[in-house]
């Protein structure tokens, strides 16, 4: 049994609140965590970059403390400054923090450039010396992510069995990947049970929500699906629920409704390639593939994100939006999105 | 930090990790004894109960064991649970459940609280009643020297927790006495309740075990997880030498910041503390009048042969680190120990529920 997702949120703003007016290094880098945390539920990209914003100032208060540098790193790498978090990340250590705690950190940025069989071997070391909840979870999210399937389903079972706590949101973040992992398998009834299962679990987790809309739009399950996207598109902050919105609306030939979710993400989606163009370009160019319909500037936002990360995914976004212009041959449309 | 952030799993969520428990004959009424179980370290104005948590305290009688060197606790139990629902428009019900399986049910941050029979119990949000110069404590151990400053600084200064207070009758619902033996737990709810956390002395994890450095059995271990998965009244024989060997090497270290012995070790490396900290529940002597100053009188009584003369416990407003510094610096035969910060934003009040009321979040910054 887990905290109820919304006393969870209340008690995550309550920490944020709490250490609203401490100074202490350890208590900033805490901040920066939570906010992050609750951007990451919320689907709230002010709070990237408000955990961004703290982070720059706390680097330029404390130079010489590793744990600063850990904390910059985690919010570069939430917008996907894939090197200036590593470098961060070899600062810290040259501060003496230990490699233990920054290959932690290392680790999912690997894992993000498609560096796995790095990121694999950081995270079966961290295995090997202690077989907590978190070194199982985050072997489960790199098998997941690669689709091996029976070994990511062993480790999210054997994760589950080891947590021991009673905050809801390290299970919801687990089943949200178990979602994504079934998603990108077309297994839709196994995705939505996943996405449901953290939704419950916290009913504000956004891409959570998000994702189920996917998944039910998929399913033929519109209406449903409409009525999650509607109201994520108008609290979140995240584009991404307005195009997902616009692409279900003008599939089911409410064109109206379409096109003033596909005005808002336009706009929004422009504004972030501008300010977070290594973050928001791969999820760019896929809202001009779908219900934007420019492939030409999906294909430009495609290649900047390859060159951002060398993953299979970054490739088959590639692919499909130069298949679509007809620029690159159409084989290569085969890879996985 | 008293018992705030101690350990992991209590940093990994605040809405399980007890900052205090305290335990001191009601000032208002010599027949009632009041348990507090604090948890939630900087808490918020949004904070609220986990109904995923029971917090437990359990109370049992306790005498001097034959030895003279330590405390009998007995095997009779008495357990008051209090639990929380999801809140309903923005209230928060809980219930406390009573020794006698009597549930008392009472709405978080209502000042009148619930009662029954006995019973008398308060929860919702307080200041934080504890204070200590925590930079300085840490700076003490990293330098090897007494760090703390005439005027110190204190990191809790405004800060609030979420509070449980229970007044409870005590030869009504509690059998044996009047010295009782009083140990704080956070637990999974459901049919196989886990323990999160346990707190009965303050300062048990973070000053007593917190530091590796000095410890030659396990010095990169990080131990307050696995000590708070411990049954207080009840070390698991696996694990107890890992606690010792810490705690001795700790003790010994606070020893000799004056530059002389206090404290000989016995002849196997034993601090002449560790046994007594070890058996890690606070003792109150309900049949003693309220005492403001009281922490670890008892112990030392014992320790020292003599009987005591407080009711021991732990009162609100006791300045319990520089009482702690003392007794573990010079064994209190030398000059009082001093962290530099002499109390709290708000005193505690001498009336139910005692804690006083929330800082405001600008009184915070």
């Amino acid at each position: 049994m887990t905290t109820d997702g919304t006393i969870a949120l209340l008690n995550l703003q309550a920490q944020i609140d709490g250490l609203e007016a401490d100074d202490m290094i350890e208590s900033r880098v805490c901040r920066i965590e939570l906010i992050t945390l609750r951007g990451l539920l919320l689907g709230r990209i002010a709070d990237y970059e408000r955990a961004g914003e703290i982070a720059e100032q706390l680097v330029r208060d404390a130079d010489t403390d590793g744990r600063c540098f850990i904390a910059r790193a985690r919010t570069r790498a939430t917008f996907h400054r894939f090197t200036d978090a590593l470098d961060d990340l070899d600062r810290a250590e040259r501060l003496s923090v230990d490699v233990e705690t920054a290959n932690r950190e290392r680790a999912p940025i690997l894992q993000a450039l498609g560096r796995y069989d790095e990121a694999l071997a950081i995270l079966e070391e961290a295995e090997d010396r202690r077989e907590n909840f978190e070194n199982v979870a985050a072997l489960f999210g790199l098998y997941a992510e690669r689709g091996k399937i029976d070994v990511a389903e062993r480790l999210y079972l054997e994760s589950r069995f080891r947590y021991r706590g009673v905050s809801p949101f390290p299970v919801a973040l687990l089943d949200f990947q178990l979602g994504f992992m079934w998603m990108n398998e077309d297994r839709l009834d196994y995705a939505r049970t996943a996405f449901d299962a953290a939704r419950r679990r916290v009913p504000a987790y956004a891409p959570a929500q998000g994702h189920l809309a996917e998944v039910e739009a998929e399913l033929g399950e519109i209406e449903s699906a409409i009525a999650r996207l509607r109201a994520l598109a108008t609290s979140s902050d995240d584009p991404d629920y307005a195009a997902q919105l616009a692409r279900i609306l003008g599939d089911a030939g409410r064109d109206d409704e379409s096109r003033h979710w596909r005005r808002l993400a336009a706009a929004r989606y422009d504004a972030l390639v501008t300010s977070h163009p290594e973050a928001f370009a791969d999820h760019a160019a896929e809202f001009w593939l779908a219900a934007g319909a420019d492939p030409e500037k999906a294909l430009r936002l495609a290649r900047m994100n390859v060159e951002v990360r060398k993953t299979p995914r970054a490739y088959a976004l590639l692919a499909h939006a130069g298949w679509r212009v007809r620029r690159i041959p159409g084989d290569l449309t085969c890879r996985k999105i | 930090m008293s018992d705030h952030i101690s350990g992991p799993r209590a940093i990994a969520d605040p809405v399980t990790d007890i900052t205090d428990v305290y335990a001191f004959p009601s000032p208002e009424s010599p027949r009632h004894l009041v348990l507090i179980l604090n948890v939630f370290p900087y808490a918020g104005p949004s904070a609220l109960f986990s109904d995923a948590v029971t917090y437990r305290l359990r109370v049992r009688s306790a005498s001097i064991a034959p030895d003279k060197r330590a405390f009998a606790v007995g095997a009779e139990e008495f357990t008051f649970d209090c639990t929380f629902d999801v809140p309903a428009q923005g209230l928060q019900q809980g219930r406390c459940t009573m020794p006698n399986g009597e549930a008392v049910p009472f709405r978080v941050n209502d000042e009148n609280g619930g009662k029954a029979e006995g019973l008398h119990v308060f929860a919702g949000q307080r200041s934080d009643p504890f204070f200590l110069d925590g930079p300085m404590a840490g700076k003490t151990i990293a330098t090897r020297q007494l760090a703390f400053k005439p005027v110190g600084s204190d990191r809790l200064y405004g800060k609030n927790v979420l509070g449980i207070v229970l007044r409870i009758e005590w030869a009504t619902l509690l059998k044996g006495g009047p010295m009782f033996a009083v140990v704080g737990e956070t637990l999974t709810s459901g049919k196989r309740p886990t323990r999160l956390e346990r707190v009965g002395r303050p300062e048990i994890k973070n000053i007593s075990l917190g530091a590796k450095i000095f410890d030659q059995v396990n010095r990169d271990l990080e131990i307050r997880d696995m000590y708070n998965n411990e049954d207080a009244f009840r070390l698991s024989e696996d694990y107890v030498g890992a606690y010792r060997a810490r705690l001795n090497a700790n003790l010994a270290f606070y020893d000799g910041l004056d530059g002389k012995t206090d404290w000989p070790l016995d002849a196997h490396g034993n601090h002449p503390l560790t046994e007594l900290l070890l058996a890690d529940h606070l003792i109150v002597d309900a049949s003693k009048p309220f005492d403001e100053m009281s922490y670890f009188e008892i112990e030392r009584a014992v320790l020292e042969g003599r009987t005591h003369a407080t009711c021991g416990g732990r009162w609100l407003n006791e300045d319990v680190v520089d009482s702690i510094l003392t007794l573990y610096v010079n064994a209190g035969k030398g000059p009082r120990i001093r962290d530099g910060v002499d109390g709290p934003i708000t005193w505690s009040s001498k009336t139910f529920p005692y804690m006083a009321p929330p800082n405001q979040p600008q009184a915070a910054s």
